[in-house]
């Protein structure tokens, strides 16, 4: 019995010290992680307990020098266009405040300059780019949804891709037991089945600006999170880290997102393909190709469709610079 | 005639009156006519624009019969007031529209005149005129994600292209 006692004990002592790594299932760490991110939320908005006024001053054509009163702390990019028409609330994807990209649903803390980027302007860059990472992200929480609760999926730094180069990528590392596992034509549309769900729900990108160790508490069960957080918080001016928020997962960026996920349309999931064994196991990236709502494109193909006629001509990404483990 | 109430009232008359009378009309008609045929572009008020319309394509129509035909060399002698404009007519208008089975105008509208009247201005012209064109396709920014994505389509085809021909 004595024995029987230590031996109980030993095991619950090594139990203990890997409470860290036990996984939670999936969706409860995604409650969890949302559950953070909800406090840090209504923490950041206790800052202010009593409304004080900022000056917003627009700087939209047509409506040069226009001051918005709205509330620090409160009011939204968002919410300054709901004080000007419909049009401007339905095609705005991504603010610049004070010449800087903000996050349509990120609050504003000081009187600023506010000018509301759409896809049709002349200058499109930045909302370009934000929307591949907004597609991006997407594709990224479609993966985590799509796998049963045995398998455990693992999402890496959102890679920065060019728009010219034609698609959105995003690299996952898959459970170990899917290592002989290749996506056939079925899975992929079923991936983008499930895309098009979360674009119809249309779910707000809400932004919310951490500091490091709220960021870390958020993603405490995933070493590579919790790498990719130190990195970005080194390289911010202020040290702060953004997180986003869709639905009920919490993911980090390397810059804006577009306001709503019913801002995309014509989703289609392309590719997964394998870029060998990294870091964290067998990388895989998986590719995808979306159009806005506002620049939709019907083209007649003779074969299969217009994102797969676009896509087929692409060759799989190079893989990763990390060298392989060596074993 | 009887004078009822449904003569005053024009609900579903398409002729348009223009001038002093159908013969009147008919004489406008044929002025303008003869200066689209002339200057290949004309600017007049809507309606005479719209009116003139059907018979320059109808002229057209004659004129493809061919100057050897009766009833086209008529036709063009009496709509074409100035005389010098019947060789044109057959010569350059006709060959210019032998491929194309109709729609040989093109009516666009202009902002109003700026005298009292203030009348709706219509611009007529043959189509494939030697002016520059009236409205130019809008084409869509550069930059935007559609064109972005092209671009970058057509150069990697390009690329591909270019790696087969040296292979």
């Amino acid at each position: 019995t004595m024995a029987c006692r230590t031996v109980c004990q030993l095991l619950q002592r090594r139990l203990a010290s890997s409470a860290a790594s036990v996984r939670l299932s999936a969706a409860e760490e995604r409650g969890r992680r949302s559950a953070v991110f909800s406090r840090e939320q209504a923490r950041q908005r206790s800052l202010y307990p009593r409304t004080e006024k900022i000056e917003v001053t627009l700087q939209i054509p047509g409506l040069q020098g226009t001051l918005l009163v709205m509330n620090k702390g409160l009011s939204t990019p968002h919410s300054c266009a709901r004080h000007l028409t419909e049009w401007y609330v339905t095609s705005s994807a991504l603010a610049l405040v004070d010449g800087k990209p903000w996050s349509l649903h990120q609050p504003l803390t000081q009187s600023c300059s506010l000018s509301l980027l759409a896809f049709k302007d002349t200058d499109p860059l930045l909302v370009n780019q934000a929307y591949w990472r907004s597609c991006a992200a997407l594709l990224g929480q479609v993966l985590q949804d799509a796998f049963k609760e045995d398998f455990s999926v693992e999402l890496l730094r959102l890679p920065e891709v060019l728009v010219t180069s034609g698609a959105f990528c995003c690299d996952v590392v898959l459970d170990p037991q899917l290592d002989a596992w290749n996506p056939s034509e079925e899975s992929l549309r079923s991936l983008t089945r499930g895309a098009q769900q979360l674009i119809h729900r249309d779910l707000p990108w809400e932004p919310l600006e951490v500091a490091p160790p709220v960021a870390l508490e958020v993603f405490s069960h995933s070493r590579c999170k919790q790498e990719e957080v130190e990195e970005k918080s080194a390289q911010s001016p202020k040290g702060t880290v953004i997180l986003y928020r869709c639905g009920d997962h919490v993911l980090l960026s390397g810059g804006p997102l577009v306001a709503r996920t019913g801002l995309c349309s014509q989703y289609e999931v392309t590719a997964i393909h394998r870029l060998g064994e990294g870091k964290w196991g067998l990388h895989r990236r998986a590719q995808g190709l979306s159009l806005p709502l506002q620049q939709q494109v019907r083209v007649e193909v003779p074969t299969g469709s217009t994102n797969e006629a676009i896509s087929d001509t692409l060759t799989p990404p190079s893989a990763p610079e990390q060298t392989p483990p060596q074993q | 005639m009887r004078l009822t109430i449904q003569m005053l009232i024009s609900h579903g008359r398409v002729a348009r009156k223009m001038g002093l009378g159908p013969e009147s009309r008919i004489n406008m008609l044929r002025n303008i006519l003869t200066g689209l045929v002339r200057h290949e572009r004309i600017e007049t008020t809507r309606g005479r624009a719209d009116e003139v319309r059907f018979y320059a394509e109808k002229l057209i129509d004659y004129a493809k019969k061919g100057d050897t035909d009766e009833k086209a060399m008529k036709m063009a002698n009496f709509w074409l007031t100035e005389k010098d404009l019947i060789p044109k007519l057959f010569k350059v208008l006709a060959p210019r529209f032998e491929t194309q089975p109709k729609a040989y105008t093109r009516m666009a509208r202009i902002p109003n005149r700026e005298n009292l009247d203030k009348a709706a201005m219509a611009v007529l012209e043959y189509k494939g005129n030697p002016f520059p064109p009236l409205q130019t396709a809008k084409r869509d920014n550069d930059l935007t994600l559609i064109n972005q994505l092209l671009k970058g389509y057509r150069e990697q085809r390009a690329q591909q292209a270019a790696a087969k021909v040296e292979a």
